[in-house]
């Protein structure tokens, strides 16, 4: 296709920039991003054996949540009834207080109940490991473990930069798409191979990429939306809360054994996986169901809520409830579900995991190609020392994406040996010590000799997780085996690449800010 | 007609058009869908939603293409006109009135 010059032109300065404004925040993003497709399976593998007694069975609950409720009052204003349990939720009944202590803005304390072989209650505050959450986190935030209301504007801009690139990519692609496409080029010309790659990556996942930039946007900016429209539009002016019809205060809630019950005639297919039973500020009660329905996509990264009449169980807001959602509701929740692969089953989370990683690496080939075309224009006007920019940025190119490897490895691997004393704030330290310290190791060194050094630690990070699984198996019977080889196929990965990168450093091009045999400072 | 060359030296005129004028843009037409399929009184109703999900791609799209104005100028002054039509239009069907009163 015909483009003229000058835009082309334009819009590959502009891809250039925003790439490598953006390109290492979105790294970090998209291989977090990434593992939270297994988020679940992920938190089973990692969370240690229950101290709680067994849960009761679900006839029995009634029994189990009058305990609760007279021995913690404030668990009425929102329980939850787990009816999967096993390592990753562990109680039958948990509630979440505000903590007066955390200061922090929203936290909350969850408290685990269950009942003992006499019958007696017993209150757990340690749950299941929070290592899933804190890659959550880590992925929302691309990386910036700031307070939310700062990390998610940035993370905003980062979204709307991305969206800036992904539009100039396929303007500055659109001249020699046809003849570049299917075009991989190996040889001699290191960059032209590189760019073939990136092409390659973009140009198929670009659906994938456009879904993942809109949706980001709102997902950073949607309060100020919101607001930007309550302030402006008259008919939005009011936000009134989800009505919920006054419940005659005589009756009590539907007990979960009937509610499982009426759910499975009144919504067939559809799998309940939590009840929450809450009560409003007036006193009036209220009733979700969380649950999946293989056949439709989910409003939330593993469920798909319905409002339900408290007293009947019958469903009074299925606005996310695939069969029963108008055509509005259903296209708000795919919104939602293109954004969290929760649609479609393992097969669709095993492709947004391999899009995930293939996004990450998509944006390490931006880096690269920036810090090579740098390279060829010094070579044009005869300096043979790279710029201090082109050092810098070859050298976060490796400290970044490894330390996020490495980081993230570790914290997992953490989780094991952690046990029941681990919190976000101790995952986020093991991470953070990990990442900057990879980054500082790498601007010390320089991007060809950390390369070589931090490719074999980010291997052994990885090989981690597997080893920690076998070390503590009699403490912690290994579940989800599945996680430790994936670790273990990417660390035999790792040793790849790092033989590959050797080879480069010792016999590849002298300039190249890539080679060690001569100083490339 | 020969039209003079782009450039990407003067980014900072077009993309701060791109981004506030682009917004403005976008929340207008938001008012516009959201009046058209009848949001009314609900805030996060699905269709309220919607109208809030249209924000972004309009709002990508203006800050992703502004760079096709010949300069920063001509951004602020074309997006500008955009703006007004399209909250003139907004005022028409009185989704306003909350606002000015």
């Amino acid at each position: 296709m015909k483009v003229r010059t000058d835009i082309v032109r334009m819009y590959k300065d502009i891809h250039g920039w925003v790439g490598i404004v953006s390109g290492l925040a979105l790294f970090v993003a998209f291989y977090a991003g990434a593992i939270t497709m297994f988020e679940e399976p992920l938190q089973r593998w990692a969370s240690p054996p229950s101290v709680l007694a067994p849960p009761v069975p679900l006839e029995r609950t009634p029994e189990l949540v009058k305990a609760v409720l007279a021995g913690h009052p404030e668990a009425a204003k929102g329980y939850q009834v787990h009816l999967q349990t096993g390592r990753e939720q562990p109680a039958r009944v948990s509630w979440q207080v505000d903590d007066p202590a955390g200061g922090e803005h929203g936290a909350r304390k969850t408290f685990y109940a269950a009942l003992d072989a006499d019958g007696k209650l017993q209150v757990e505050e340690r749950g299941p490991s929070p290592v899933a959450e804190f890659i959550d986190v880590l992925h929302q935030q691309v990386g910036l473990m700031l307070d939310h209301e700062i990390a998610m504007p940035i993370m905003g801009a980062i979204s709307l930069l991305y969206a800036i690139a992904l539009v100039s990519g396929v303007i500055v692609l659109l001249p020699s798409l046809v003849k570049d496409l299917f075009a991989l080029r190996g040889g001699r010309n290191v960059k032209r191979m590189w760019l073939d790659v990136h092409n390659l990556l973009g140009v198929f996942s670009l659906p994938f990429h456009v879904i993942m930039a809109l949706t980001a946007v709102v997902f950073a900016f949607h309060d100020q939306f919101y607001d930007a429209q309550g302030a402006t539009f008259a008919q939005a002016r009011e936000r009134p809360a989800v009505a919920t019809p006054p419940q005659p205060l005589s009756a009590g809630p539907i007990p979960p054994a009937a509610l499982v019950r009426t759910l499975a005639r009144e919504v067939p297919g559809f799998t309940p996986v939590a009840l929450a039973y809450g009560k409003g500020p007036d006193g009036s009660l209220t009733l979700r169901a969380m649950g999946r329905d293989p056949r439709y996509g989910l409003r939330a990264p593993t469920y798909t809520p319905a409002i339900l009449g408290p007293v009947t169980g019958r469903v009074t807001g299925a606005d996310y409830l695939g069969g029963r959602q108008d055509g509005w509701g259903a296209t708000i929740t795919s919104f939602f579900a293109l954004h969290f692969g929760s649609f479609g089953g393992a097969g669709v989370r095993w492709a947004y995991f391999l899009l995930g990683l293939g996004g990450a690496f998509l944006f390490y080939t931006g880096n690269l190609l920036w810090v090579e075309s740098r390279r060829r224009r010094e070579r044009k006007s005869g300096a043979v020392t790279q710029t201090r920019s082109t050092r810098v940025l070859g050298a976060l190119t490796v400290g970044v994406p490894l330390g996020c490897i490495s980081g993230i490895s570790l914290t997992v691997a953490g989780a094991k040996l952690l046990g029941a004393a681990a919190t976000l704030g101790s995952h986020s330290l093991i991470y953070h010590v990990t990442f900057f310290g990879f980054v500082f190791w790498a601007i010390v060194r320089g991007s060809a000799r950390s390369a070589v050094e931090l490719l074999p630690a980010t291997a052994l990070a990885m090989a981690c997780i597997p080893a920690v699984t076998i070390l503590v198996r009699s403490m912690h019977p290994a579940e989800v085996l599945l996680v430790d080889c994936v670790a273990a196929g990417a660390a035999a990965v790792l040793l790849a690449a790092w033989t590959a990168t050797r080879r480069r450093a010792g016999f590849g091009p002298v300039d190249s800010v890539w080679s060690a045999r001569r100083n490339a400072a | 007609m020969s039209a003079p060359q782009l450039t990407s030296r003067n980014w900072l005129g077009k993309a701060s058009a791109g981004l506030i004028l682009g917004f403005v843009l976008a929340l207008g037409l938001s008012g516009l869908l959201a009046w058209s399929i009848g949001v009314s009184d609900t805030f996060f109703s699905t269709k309220g939603q919607l109208a809030m999900w249209s924000i972004s791609p309009v709002w990508c799209t203006v800050l992703s293409l502004c760079f096709l104005f010949r300069s920063g100028l001509r951004a602020w002054i074309g997006l500008g006109l955009a703006s007004a039509v399209v909250w003139a239009a907004l005022y028409g069907t009185g989704m306003l009135e909350g606002m000015l009163a």
